[in-house]
């Protein structure tokens, strides 16, 4: 910020010295140049680039020495001293320093701009040139172009520091080259990165106006453009309306927005008209302005009316808070210690911000609580949660949930108790250590007239709130069971209050508890809040200070408030760069679902030239999910328009759009062998970065565009391949089982049973049952024990089918009946097997029972029964398929002799 | 009933149809009294199996032939359970190592050691040591290749083993100058057609000669194949005359299907078409090689001579990476979308000339 910092001062103090100057400014400057032009004709005879950079020093210090006075930058020197320079100059006009000067003077003498730039573009001294002024990092290039339009804008870039009121010069415009634009089009991004922003005429001066951009600016990323602009006041809305002021247009806008402009005749800005505003135009309530109309004018009192009311009433509050502190000898506890967030917790229900609708769900349900009891939770009441016994807030941190429920408890007289993650909830605790007919003590203590801080009289009425109930964790073995049973019989409200509403463990509170939902509070309803405490901690925060706060830390009004706590510490105002910084600085890292990742890398505005994120940044996004990442891109890299054909039609497009994907793919190719190398033997993990590069970033920087996305029309889906790993695996095994079955007459291993003898055993062992029926069955039977085929292999070779011998095909053609009555016959008959599998076998019988000697034994035996039986419910179904299978006849008589064991036991017992 | 292929697969040296130079080496191995350690290998379908239980029953007499599986479990160091199907008789051993993944190392280690530290126990075998057959060999992992060498050496005195195997370039190099390399080549059509009147004859009918012929030619080499093919035509039309046509497997079709899809349109869209096809053959365990050969082929049948050998040549490149990597389908997809992207190019390049 540095160097628009010093030609803020330019802007601000250009007219004044220039009146200064008037006559005898002149003078000096004359001076001035004279003297750098002796200083030049010193060493005119050497012209090697490191003495002219050497030279240029010595021009610009001799500048300083002359009217360092008047002048707080020698950049405005040279740009002052140049206007009226040329005359001075023109002797000497073949040198550089001299053509730096003249470009200069290009610069700022506004009716002959045009042709010295071209002046100076033909000039071989442009380098030098550059050297001459302060930001020498602007573009030469621009200068050069061919369209006397860019050349204008780089001069308005450079030239408004000093000039203000060169605005309205432009040349004439040239007609429009349509061939020209198409090919600025395809070269994409004239100039990215190479403007500057401008100084702005007033910090607010976009105020009042709302904003869309649409399209790819330029030089600007948009999120940028979008900064910009909330940075000098502006609204910046997501769709054109009829409310909308300005529309930023880039190239490639989007076509839905274009046909809003036109339906609303919307004001459209190109980037550079858009700077040009922030550089020109006033902020609304400053001399020279624009005039406010009534009403806004009367808002923004209205607004700040109410901020200082809110602020006496914090600070009424706090001076009561202490006398009564006082006057009841209890220990003071100052409030300029407390932390801002329980100085300034909400007190009353108009102090909550958002969700105002939940939390008065809330209060009259604990209003209708006693009522509610009464009639056994029959009645469902205004907002149908009268019958739940238990509520359930949820929604993401640091927006009041806890703030919410004890405020609406205390308004309505419960006494709060409240059990966080900080206390052990196990499951005895919680049924021996809560009572559910709670009353509370202080009821009796304070007599009967005490109130509590919100003047509500105190009861015996007690209240339970269960925060952080998603943090019941491993320690808290059974709590959530133990606090459904509670909810389930409860005499007092409980509220529940966790983050996330979908989370496994709160299942089964689901049903018994009315669910509370938690919305983060959008900025307006935080705003007021926010600024009335910064109002009263004498901290000035403009309203997009406020709101930069609130959206940098997603509506988190704890973390909002420590941050300004802090930051009260050493300042008592914030600048919107301030205020983006100091979110940034405490961001909160959060892991986003490969999804997210997916669609963010996938996204027309992940790469090209205005993207400011590196390549670094891009690698981050594959460690949030690195086993996922790759596989959420594989499956959807081909789901996109990508960016790069967009401005290609017909068959050259589809080329081109074929070559991307090959890179993408041959791209994905690699990743998977360095995937191998990271997985492999040798664990090579320090190779994941390459592993993001290639399975993530590269594929995507070739194919990134629209259409991918949640709605479009090639929506991402979730990864097939893990569902085709498994089955494949799953086949896999069972294709393993049926070779070893065939392995007595077959001497193929497993590829060979799949690709040549399941096709040559389907006309044998399944078609029969397809085109004869119920007829081929034993034929077929005949036919799979020849080769030790079991009922499941003969499902495996049906499972194995592709193309026409699909499964499904398969199954369909055959008739049920047929399937049934082979199933049946294949059951009741013996058949051949070439092996037992060591899983069929069970498990090692246990100790044979003899007669009991003693009862450990008997105990052991019984458990044994339990067995058995279960054993014997899970084998029912499986009964016809084992009948003629020796094991399991070995199985019956066990089962007998336990049960005997059984009758003996009692009889012992009798 | 078993398939003519098993009913008639031969049991002793003599009564191999081809390569007799083979037998008769394989005959007086088996009469020396230093029987070396083997390895069989050639293309699938050749008699690599058929030629090995042929040797071990020369080495041991029919004893051999009474087959039994059995199920053991070894533990992984991981402690997985890894079950190994087992087929063996008193006089060899017969393992699948590459049934454990990656773990074949040790499933080698353990087997073979205990194998090998024991000794024969019946006193009527013809040799005091026993074979363990290892089917599969190309495809033992690095490490298991490494634990097979020092055993191969240290217990000669108790075990010898023959590895089967479809190539050897997997193999490394110890392991190969262990073995005596018995290549078993791919009969060539005339012995593959005197196999089929050798069965025809069994069976009692009479096999035309073009029809052997056509056989012979489909099944590119591979008996196995050959035979189950056979065997489907005679149930097809039970006089085997006139123009036969022989059905391809169901896997093969689908093949052809892909490549079709490939060369009628080369858009995003029928990428994703082709992953979902190439998926389900995956899953239906056909290997990702086989695949990429069989539509590689197909594809080169179907454009034009000038592109032929570069997807050929692409076909290999991404082969040779399938077997590197994990994924097989991201390679397979790769292969796809750059045959789509030349075919593409060629076309649109042609048509231009065309018109100009």
């Amino acid at each position: 910020m540095a160097p628009a910092k010093s030609s803020k001062n330019v802007a601000r103090t250009g007219k004044d010295l220039r009146s200064f100057f008037g006559g005898a400014g002149g003078d000096i400057i004359h001076k001035a140049t004279t003297k750098s032009d002796r200083t030049m004709m010193v060493d005119s005879d050497d012209i090697s680039p490191k003495k002219s950079l050497k030279r240029k020093n010595i021009v610009i210090s001799s500048d300083e020495e002359d009217n360092s006075v008047a002048l707080p930058s020698p950049k405005k020197k040279v740009a002052v001293a140049a206007k009226s320079a040329p005359k001075v100059v023109s002797p000497a006009s073949t040198s550089k320093v001299a053509a730096s000067k003249a470009v200069a003077s290009a610069l700022t003498s506004k009716t002959t701009a045009p042709k010295v730039v071209a002046l100076a573009s033909t000039s071989k001294a442009t380098t030098s040139a550059s050297k001459a002024k302060t930001n020498g990092k602007a573009p030469v290039k621009s200068k050069k172009s061919k369209d006397g339009e860019f050349a204008v804008d780089s001069y308005e870039d450079e030239a408004e520091e000093s000039e203000d009121n060169c605005e309205d010069a432009k040349p004439p415009a040239k007609p429009f080259n349509w061939a020209a634009a198409k090919a600025a089009r395809l070269a994409g991004p004239s100039a990215p990165g190479s403007k500057q922003v401008p100084e702005a005429k007033s910090p607010n001066c976009l105020e009042g106006l709302a904003f869309v951009f649409t399209g790819e600016l330029n030089s600007f990323s948009r999120d940028e453009a979008t900064d910009l602009a909330k940075r000098f006041g502006g609204r910046v809305v997501g769709q054109p309306s009829s409310k909308t002021s300005f529309v930023v247009l880039g190239d490639n806008a989007g076509p839905a927005k274009l046909k809003a402009i036109k339906k609303h005749q919307l004001k459209t800005l190109s980037e550079d008209e858009f700077l040009h505003l922030i550089a020109t135009r006033q902020g609304p309530g400053e001399p020279g302005g624009e005039v406010l109309d009534e009403k806004t004018k009367k808002k923004i009192e209205k607004e700040q009316a109410t901020i200082k009311q809110a602020a006496r009433e914090l600070e009424r509050r706090e001076k009561q808070a202490s006398k009564e502190a006082d006057k009841s000898n209890r220990s003071k506890t100052d409030v300029s210690n407390q932390l801002w967030t329980t100085r300034y917790a909400p007190q009353s229900l108009k102090d909550i911000c958002g969700n105002k609708g939940q939390v008065e769900k809330l209060r009259q349900w604990l209003h209708d609580w006693s009522d509610s009891l009464k009639c056994g939770f029959k009645k469902p009441g205004k907002h149908a949660t009268n019958v739940y016994r238990a509520m359930m807030i949820t929604g993401p941190p640091g927006i009041g949930k806890t703030t919410s429920a004890h405020l609406c408890a205390k308004l309505e007289g419960f006494t709060p108790i409240e059990l966080n993650a900080s206390d052990a909830r196990n499951k005895k605790l919680l049924e021996s250590a809560m009572n559910i007919n709670n009353l509370s003590l202080d009821g009796w203590m304070g007599g009967n007239d005490a109130t509590n801080a919100a003047g509500v009289r105190i009861t015996d009425k007690t209240c339970l709130i269960m925060d952080e109930v998603d943090g019941m964790s491993a320690g808290d073995r059974g709590g959530v069971g133990a606090l459904n049973a509670l909810i389930k019989k409860t005499k007092i409200p409980i509220i529940c209050i966790a983050n996330d509403r979908g989370a496994q463990k709160l299942k089964p509170l689901v049903a018994n508890t009315f669910s509370l939902p938690f919305k983060r509070p959008e900025a307006q309803a935080v705003r007021s809040r926010i600024m009335t405490i910064a109002y009263k901690e004498n901290m000035k925060l403009p309203a997009n200070v406020v709101d930069q706060l609130v959206a940098g830390s997603q509506s988190d009004i704890r973390q909002v408030l420590n941050m300004l706590s802090t930051w009260r510490l050493s300042g008592s105002s914030m600048d919107f760069d301030e205020a983006k910084n100091l979110t940034k600085i405490n961001e909160k890292y959060t892991i986003l679902t490969p999804f997210d990742v997916t669609n963010k890398i996938l996204s027309p505005y992940a790469f090209g030239p205005n993207v400011r994120e590196t390549l670094g940044d891009k690698m981050e996004l594959y460690f949030h999910d690195h086993s996922f990442v790759p596989l959420f891109i594989q499956e959807n890299y081909l789901k996109t328009q990508p960016v790069k054909v967009r401005n290609l039609e017909g068959p050259p497009k589809m080329l081109k759009q074929l070559e991307l994907m090959d890179q993408a793919a041959s791209s994905i190719s690699d990743a998977d062998l360095v995937d191998a190398l990271i997985h492999g033997p040798e664990q090579h993990w320090s190779l994941m970065p390459l592993h993001a590069v290639c399975s993530m970033v590269r594929p995507a920087s070739f194919l990134f565009g629209p259409g991918g996305g949640y709605g479009g029309q090639n929506p991402m889906t979730f990864p097939q391949w893990l569902g085709h790993n498994s089955k494949q695996n799953k086949l896999n095994r069972q294709l393993g089982d049926v070779q070893v079955r065939m392995r007595l007459k077959v001497s193929g291993d497993k590829h060979e049973i799949r690709q040549s003898y399941i096709p040559a055993l389907f006309p044998h062992v399944i078609k029969p049952l397809i085109d004869v029926g119920a007829a081929a069955v034993d034929e077929v039977i005949e036919r799979m024990d020849e080769y030790y085929l079991s009922r499941e292999d003969w499902d495996t070779v049906v499972e194995l089918g592709v193309d026409a011998q699909k499964d499904d095909i398969v199954n369909k053609l055959i008739k049920p009946a047929t399937k049934t009555l082979f199933t049946k016959r294949y059951n009741s008959t013996d058949h051949p097997i070439p092996f037992h599998k060591a899983t069929d076998l069970g498990k090692a019988p246990k100790k044979l029972s003899g007669p009991a000697p003693d009862l450990d034994d008997v105990f052991d035996l019984d458990d044994q029964v339990v067995d058995a039986s279960d054993d014997e419910k899970g084998k029912v179904k499986d009964e016809d398929e084992l009948a003629a299978d020796k094991l399991f006849r070995a199985r019956k008589p066990k089962t007998r002799k336990t049960t005997t064991v059984k009758g003996r036991k009692t009889r012992d017992f009798m | 009933m078993s398939l003519w292929v098993d009913k008639f697969r031969p049991k002793t040296l003599d009564d191999l149809h081809y390569h007799q130079s083979l037998s008769t080496r394989l005959k007086s191995l088996a009469a020396s009294a230093d029987f070396p350690h083997m390895l069989f290998y050639g293309p699938s379908g050749a008699g690599k199996k058929t030629r090995i239980s042929c040797t071990l029953r020369q080495l041991f007499g029919s004893g051999v032939e009474k087959l039994k599986i059995d199920q053991r479990v070894f533990i992984s160091p991981s402690k997985r359970k890894l079950e190994i199907n087992i087929v063996q008789s008193n006089f060899h051993i017969e393992i699948t190592p590459s049934e454990a993944g990656n773990y074949d190392r040790v499933v080698i280690q353990d087997l073979l050691k205990e194998i090998a530290q024991t000794q024969q126990v019946d006193l009527n075998a013809k040799h005091r040591f026993k074979v363990v057959v290892i089917n599969e060999a190309d495809s033992l992992s690095r490490d298991a290749q490494a634990a097979l060498r020092r055993t191969m050496e240290k217990y000669m005195s108790n075990m010898r083993i023959i590895l089967c195997a479809n190539s050897t370039s997997k193999l490394i190099a110890p392991i190969k100058s262990r073995c005596l390399l018995m290549r078993v080549a791919a009969p060539n059509p005339k012995e593959m057609q005197i196999v089929l009147e050798h069965v025809a004859k069994k069976l009692k009918f009479d096999l035309p000669e073009e029809a052997s012929q056509q056989i012979a030619e489909d099944s590119g080499g591979n008996m196995r194949k050959a035979l189950l093919v056979f065997e489907a035509l005679k149930m097809q039309s039970p006089d085997l005359s006139g123009s036969l046509k022989i059905a391809k497997p169901d896997w093969e079709t689908y093949c052809h299907k892909v490549a079709d899809l490939i060369v009628q349109e080369q858009s995003p869209a029928r990428v994703l078409e082709v992953r979902a096809k190439l998926y389900e053959l995956l899953t239906h365990c056909i290997p990702p090689t086989i695949i990429l050969k069989t539509i590689a082929e197909q594809v080169v049948e179907r454009v034009d001579e000038a592109i032929k050998a570069d997807v050929m040549h692409w076909a290999a490149f991404y082969e040779t990476r399938m077997r590197l990597g994990n994924k097989k389908i991201y390679h397979l997809e790769a292969w796809v979308v750059k045959v789509m992207s030349l075919y593409k190019h060629f076309m649109y390049n042609f048509d231009m000339a065309d018109y100009e």
